[in-house]
């Protein structure tokens, strides 16, 4: 008994001190949106949902979902038709797109904040492309559509009808895209450029050729010569947010990914890995391109190197 | 006894001379002989079942709200199959009864129902459509609204879902809310359903490959816009209605089919009278509707909301003088509501459910279960061509129940509570050829629905109302399936 007593006298300190650090820890995540002027919190968004100079934008891959009820005044870019060429593979080509964001009533300076369902994938996707089309004002909502939801804010069914922008591709940004040939001169030339896998470790070892449930396969699974494997998850809080600046630093560095070179993100097929570009170039500062073609071209395309950790040879006998 | 007739009805698969037969009168006239001493508990205790019942679902819709992964879909799924529910064992919501009425009996009146449906339906779709799709682009349809391509296989799809109707004795929806009344063979024509779903996954190739995947996926407002499309709509039903009209009660000579004269003999003050207000609910107020479908021009054809103005059949039975609460629960809970108020009901129903989760449709669930259990045994590839793409009562290989699951789920658990607080529930007597002809009845269902991607409800109700040109095609070939089903006595083999 007395012991006992004891006992859980001497944890008692343990445990305050624990409880402590934990309310510090729950306060500094609460507190801890991440600091980047290139995300934009649920509470700045409603303070600016009637400036005219901001321009929210929807891009969700769900269908239905914004129809039935999006953030007020927002323009729903449909990610499968919109941002994407339809017959063949490549994004969006400039002149649609500029067409599009004119619809929208985007200027050139229009501050642009995009979000969406699933984690603002296809949301940063949408932002990838802003940039890659030279526009200046790019953010994301942190925790898009399931935060906003969650917070209980208001939602509206009406859609939303601008004068036309004036927005114009003047430059595209070739930079932050990067295609086959660019990733095997990487590969066989052993360049001094970074090469991030985001998508589980299961497809990055080579266990499964793609996540249950999706079609587009590759004929061989496995990685790309020197890619280091950080899925994406691993960027954002349970709640969908960005992790802090620092988190996210260490995060990456702990895989030798620090900025001191250039960086190759890739996933699948381009949308997962749009959202660790987003966190590595627009977050951290990192030179970062993305590959869109990712794994669906790497692993069907004959003759290139692939790591495959786990042996698979075909997917099915 | 009212269970005598009912009994004799119960062969036919439904009840469909029920309009024609005030046999709701019959019920009605029985309750005063019991006496109100013995009334009283027989009130209260159904009464409180079906409550129970209602509020078990309302809580399951409080609770699923707050599952993570679920939430307000799953709810409202709930809500709407149990308002779904009490709308068709109500009003008697069924497609067989009501097809078969108008080509064995030619009597309209239950088709007014769907037709009203339809009507109010398309209105209230094209304010949805309106925000989701501000321009009807070529192109562009809008999210997951039931418009289907328009092959030769979906003709062959709806006769063979109407064969199967007569066959088994009712629509899968029918059965679905007959399932609550005590009818024993909705159980197998489910499961007969469920098979036949696996043989149209496994036919789905050949047909994909010879004709689906060539066909168009034809919509009116892209055609014509918004605007030009209900109009076109509005004018198609109200020619329908129009068409009709002669063959309504009181437009022919024609006296009523045998229960008239028993119900005559029972209550003989609802006769013939017309639009008497003082005249028994079910007929005064069928010739109310026909009378405002018969007066407006086919080109401007409200008269879906037509039967609107009409007083519903709670209020009209209560003038200011009061009428005994026995008078408001038998309107309300014992006879069967007005077709138009339970069609235009079911259109409201129909755009709010597209609103909040998805078109109506009944058959999702069951189709998933099929391709889950194929899938699973290996018997069924993973992606089956094109169909994934194609919009309508989308089928998955899912291991829970789907919303469309508890949306049937509710729907049998209403009807079952309405069924007992109307006293309409009863085991229906199953005979060995009953079933065996329902199992067949539902094959054919499941095959036809699953190539026309819906049922009665997904592919004609929630299809025509979105302006598909598969819903249409789908209506006149379930149409000429059941006309067929009845010329070769199908729905004989019970």
């Amino acid at each position: 008994m007395r012991r006992f007593t004891v006992a859980a006298r001497a944890a008692r300190v343990p445990v305050l001190a624990l409880a402590l650090a934990l309310a510090l820890a729950l306060a500094s995540t609460a507190l801890a949106a991440v600091e980047s002027d290139k995300v934009v919190s649920t509470e700045w968004l409603a303070a600016h949902l009637d400036d005219p100079k901001v321009r929210v934008i929807e891009v969700s891959v769900v269908p239905g979902v914004y129809e039935r009820g999006h953030i007020p005044g927002a323009v729903n870019f449909v990610w499968h038709t919109d941002l994407v060429e339809t017959v063949v593979r490549d994004v969006v080509s400039p002149e649609r797109f500029q067409e599009l964001a004119q619809a929208a009533g985007i200027d050139n300076d229009t501050t642009v904040v995009l979000y969406g369902d699933n984690n603002n994938w296809f949301a940063a996707w949408g932002a990838w492309i802003f940039n890659l089309y030279g526009h200046e004002d790019v953010r994301i909502l942190d925790g898009g559509r399931a935060k906003w939801e969650a917070e209980g804010r208001e939602l509206s069914v009406r859609p939303p009808s601008y004068p036309r922008g004036n927005f114009e591709v003047k430059t595209i940004n070739s930079h932050l895209r990067v295609r086959l040939a660019d990733v095997l001169d990487v590969v066989t030339h052993n360049k001094d450029v970074a090469i991030l896998d985001i998508r589980s470790p299961a497809e990055y070892e080579g266990r499964i050729f793609a996540p249950e449930g999706f079609q587009e396969l590759a004929i061989r699974a496995g990685h790309i010569p020197g890619a280091v494997n950080v899925p994406w998850s691993q960027a954002v809080n349970p709640d969908g947010t960005f992790k802090s600046k620092e988190e996210l630093r260490q995060l990456y560095a702990s895989v030798g990914i620090d900025g001191s070179k250039p960086i190759i993100v890739y996933c699948r097929i381009g949308e997962r890995s749009s959202h660790t570009w987003f966190v590595l170039s627009q977050i951290l500062g990192y030179e970062v391109a993305q590959y869109d073609g990712s794994w669906t071209e790497w692993g069907n395309t004959v003759g290139v190197p692939i790591v495959n950790l786990a042996g698979t040879v075909w997917g099915a006998q | 006894m009212p269970s005598d007739r009912m009994a004799s009805f119960e062969a036919f698969g439904c009840d469909p001379a029920e309009l024609s037969s005030p046999a709701p009168e019959a019920r009605r006239s029985s309750g005063p002989v019991t006496g109100p001493e013995e009334r009283a508990p027989s009130y209260w205790l159904p009464g409180l079942g079906a409550a129970a019942v209602l509020a078990a679902i309302a809580a399951s819709a409080a609770w699923v709200y707050g599952v993570p992964g679920r939430g307000a879909a799953s709810a409202f799924s709930l809500l709407f199959g149990a308002a779904f529910g009490i709308l068709m064992q109500r009003g008697r919501f069924c497609f067989y009864c009501m097809f078969r009425d108008l080509i064995e009996r030619r009597d309209p009146r239950p088709f007014y129902s769907l037709l009203a449906a339809l009507a109010v339906g398309s209105v209230c779709y094209v304010v949805i459509f309106s925000a989701f799709l501000p321009t009807p682009t070529p192109g562009r349809l809008p999210p997951d609204a039931h418009i289907g391509p328009v092959s030769w296989a979906l003709p062959a799809a709806g006769i063979a879902f109407g064969l199967g109707m007569t066959l088994s004795g009712a629509c899968i929806s029918g059965h679905l809310y007959r399932l609550g009344e005590g009818y024993t063979r909705a159980p197998f024509a489910l499961a007969g359903a469920v098979i036949g779903f696996g043989a149209g996954f496994f036919s789905w190739r050949t047909l994909y490959l010879a004709t689906i995947s060539k066909a168009p996926v034809p919509w009116l407002p892209h055609a014509l816009g918004y605007s030009g499309a209900l109009a076109v709509q509005l004018a198609a039903i109200g020619l329908i209605a129009l068409l009709l009209t002669r063959y309504l009660p009181g437009a022919r000579a024609v006296p009523q089919a045998g229960p008239q004269s028993a119900a005559a003999a029972t209550a003989p003050a609802a006769g013939n009278e017309p639009l008497s207000s003082d005249c028994s609910a079910d007929p005064a107020q069928l010739r109310a509707l026909a009378a405002v479908l018969s007066t407006l021009p086919p080109e401007s054809p409200s008269p879906a909301p037509g039967p609107s103005p009409q007083p519903s059949p709670a209020p009209s039975a209560s003038p200011a003088s009061g009428v005994p609460l026995a008078e408001l629960w038998q309107r309300i809970f014992v006879q069967r509501w007005s077709p138009g108020i339970t069609g235009a009901a079911v259109g409201v129903l129909g755009a709010l459910a597209y609103f909040r989760v998805a078109p109506l449709g009944v058959t999702s669930q069951l189709g998933s279960i099929a391709r889950t259990w194929l899938t699973d045994a290996g018997l069924l590839a993973g992606r089956l061509n094109g169909l994934d793409a194609f919009r309508g009562c989308v089928t998955m290989v899912v291991h829970t129940i789907s919303d469309n699951g508890l949306f049937i789920s509710a729907l049998t658990a209403a009807s079952f509570a309405m069924a007992v607080v109307g006293r309409r529930f009863k085991l229906s007597r199953l005979t060995v050829k009953g079933a065996v002809s329902a199992l067949g009845g539902g094959i054919l269902m499941g095959w036809g629905s699953m190539i026309a991607l819906g049922c009665t409800v997904g592919t004609l109700l929630s299809g025509i109302m979105a302006f598909s040109l598969s819903g249409w095609v789908f209506f006149g070939s379930v149409l000429a399936g059941v006309w067929a089903g009845l010329k070769l006595g199908l729905h004989r083999l019970v």
